[in-house]
């Protein structure tokens, strides 16, 4: 599959104000305990999708996800409270990418193929994960955390082969 | 398209720092793990890997050269390389000053290991906990099914630092002594370190790469789903071209968790009726996480080429109604190589013996 089409592409850098209250809005509930990147990354998620005019992604579709810093804060928080003693289980959870994965497919509904990767060449991420794809295509999103005066990002991509 | 075949492969572990000597341990009856403390008053088992001269970055350096090296000769590095890992470099931010972390980004660790190895293609890094190397095993395939790469590389590494065993603490899912798979009163798993590297190529060879699938299921982020099992192991034989009756050997996740080892076993047994044999190597190498999907296909072929096998010296759960295979089976053609984890992450390989 060589060709392909986007859908939907949704960009939020930086989130507006009152993106958390959308999220909430949009899939029934506030997450707890997942940390902001992950939250973040549910947002752009649900917003891309919603774009796609899709209630929830296929089976067959893969989910790939992006970020340069991951979820900086929590594995910061998580590093300092072993300083102290010992990081909490919900802290030590949100450093982890397969969290956000977790979240993401849950307030999609779906259960599929997951991953997350890093390349210092973006496009070579995009490039590997349009590889092997299935007809359903691909949700492929770019995410991270405010830091350093750079604003949160939640960039995502509904493609299909066209 | 090209099928996909494993060229070479590479292993440090806490049985040893190459095949050989890993093996060499396991038939002496393993290494036990040594206790680490993470803050005062808590310490927890590991199967750590040999202490070493040098910072945490350069044993990383030394150990991944030295497991490199176990692959065969490269001549130009410019294939891709992937690096797994689910801690990457906290255990050198540890270290760091509060103010000094993290003042980099996720791919810094994949960088000095390509640095390390005078690497010249992309790089890429694959975090997802537990499946980390099996992701990356299968997206190295994908690049070479699709004939754009001949050849790739697979790092997966976990080294040692106090934040992962920690958090795995904190969330209780640690035994305070040993891993016992499938066990009676099992009371959760034993964490590993591991650095393990699997050479992958279009070129025929003995090991093919037949099939994967990596399946996600977010209802239980710390545990296995049983759909998901199915879901994995369907996904894995659908795209081998096999049937369940076709596969001669399951290396299990069972990391030795209460629940989530008979949500396996009571999946598996729906997949597959009956159950062919079935391998844990989790007691021996402890969970060695993001590494795991390459270290425990390392130690596997290792196993079945050097006629070396894990022992099972512990009772097995009777509940189960499940066996652990004590030797090599006598027909090893298909194996399947199961792995899930924390995120709800599953994945499993096919893993082809194309020899006569």
């Amino acid at each position: 599959m060589s060709a392909w089409r986007t859908v939907a592409h949704f960009v939020a850098h930086p989130p507006p104000a009152e993106w958390r209250d959308d999220l909430a809005r949009r899939i029934g509930r506030r997450p707890r305990r997942v940390g902001l990147w992950t939250e973040l990354a549910m947002y752009g998620a649900r917003c891309c999708l919603d774009a796609a005019g899709e209630d929830s992604l296929p089976p067959g579709a893969r989910i790939r996800v992006s970020s340069q810093r991951g979820a900086w804060g929590a594995t910061h928080a998580g590093l300092v409270q072993l300083d102290a003693g010992l990081p909490m289980p919900f802290t030590f959870m949100q450093s982890q990418p397969a969290l956000m994965l977790a979240e993401v497919g849950r307030c999609l509904e779906w259960q599929g193929d997951a991953s997350f990767a890093l390349c210092r060449d973006p496009a070579q991420v995009l490039r590997l994960a349009k590889l092997g794809a299935a007809p359903d295509g691909l949700l492929f999103g770019i995410v991270e955390e405010e830091r350093n005066g750079e604003p949160a990002r939640t960039e995502w991509w509904r493609l299909l082969p066209a | 398209m090209s099928a996909v075949y494993l060229a070479g492969m590479g292993l440090a572990c806490a049985l040893g720092e190459d095949m050989p000597s890993a093996l060499a341990s396991l038939r002496h009856g393993g290494v036990p793990p040594v206790m680490v403390d993470v803050a005062e008053g808590f310490r927890w088992p590991v199967h750590a890997l040999a202490k070493k001269q040098g910072d945490w970055t350069q044993r990383l350096r030394d150990l991944v050269r030295g497991v490199v090296a176990q692959t065969g000769d490269w001549g130009p590095r410019t294939a891709p390389l992937f690096v797994a890992s689910s801690s990457l470099d906290i255990g050198f931010m540890e270290h760091e000053q509060q103010d000094l972390r993290l003042g980099g980004d996720l791919q810094d660790f994949a960088s000095v290991v390509a640095d390390a190895l005078g690497w010249q293609g992309p790089v890429f890094t694959v975090s997802t906990a537990c499946t980390s190397a099996l992701n990356a095993v299968l997206a190295a395939a994908d690049l070479i099914r699709a004939d754009e790469a001949d050849e790739a590389l697979v790092i997966g590494a976990e080294m040692g630092n106090r934040f992962t065993v920690a958090g795995f603490g904190a969330m209780q899912l640690l035994a305070p002594d040993s891993a016992r798979p499938f066990g009676e009163g099992r009371n959760g798993l034993v964490l590993g370190e591991a650095v393990a590297v699997l050479r992958m190529t279009s070129q025929p060879s003995r090991w093919q790469i037949a099939g994967g699938a990596n399946v996600v299921d977010g209802r239980n982020p710390s545990g296995t789903e049983a759909t998901a099992v199915h879901a994995m192991c369907s996904g894995a034989l659908a795209q081998s071209g096999l049937r369940p009756g076709d596969i001669d050997l399951i290396k299990v996740q069972a990391a030795g968790s209460p629940v989530n080892d008979a949500i396996e076993a009571e999946a598996l047994k729906q997949v597959f009726e009956p159950l062919p044999p079935l391998v844990s190597l989790k007691s021996a190498l402890g969970h060695t996480l993001g590494a795991s999907g390459a270290a425990e296909l390392a130690l596997l072929v290792g196993c079945i080429e050097g006629a070396a096998w894990p022992a099972v010296d512990y009772p097995l759960d009777a509940s189960l109604g499940i066996a652990l295979s004590e030797q090599v089976p006598r027909r090893l053609r298909n194996i399947l190589l199961n792995f899930a984890g924390f995120g709800g992450g599953h994945a499993s390989l096919v893993l082809k013996d194309t020899g006569p």
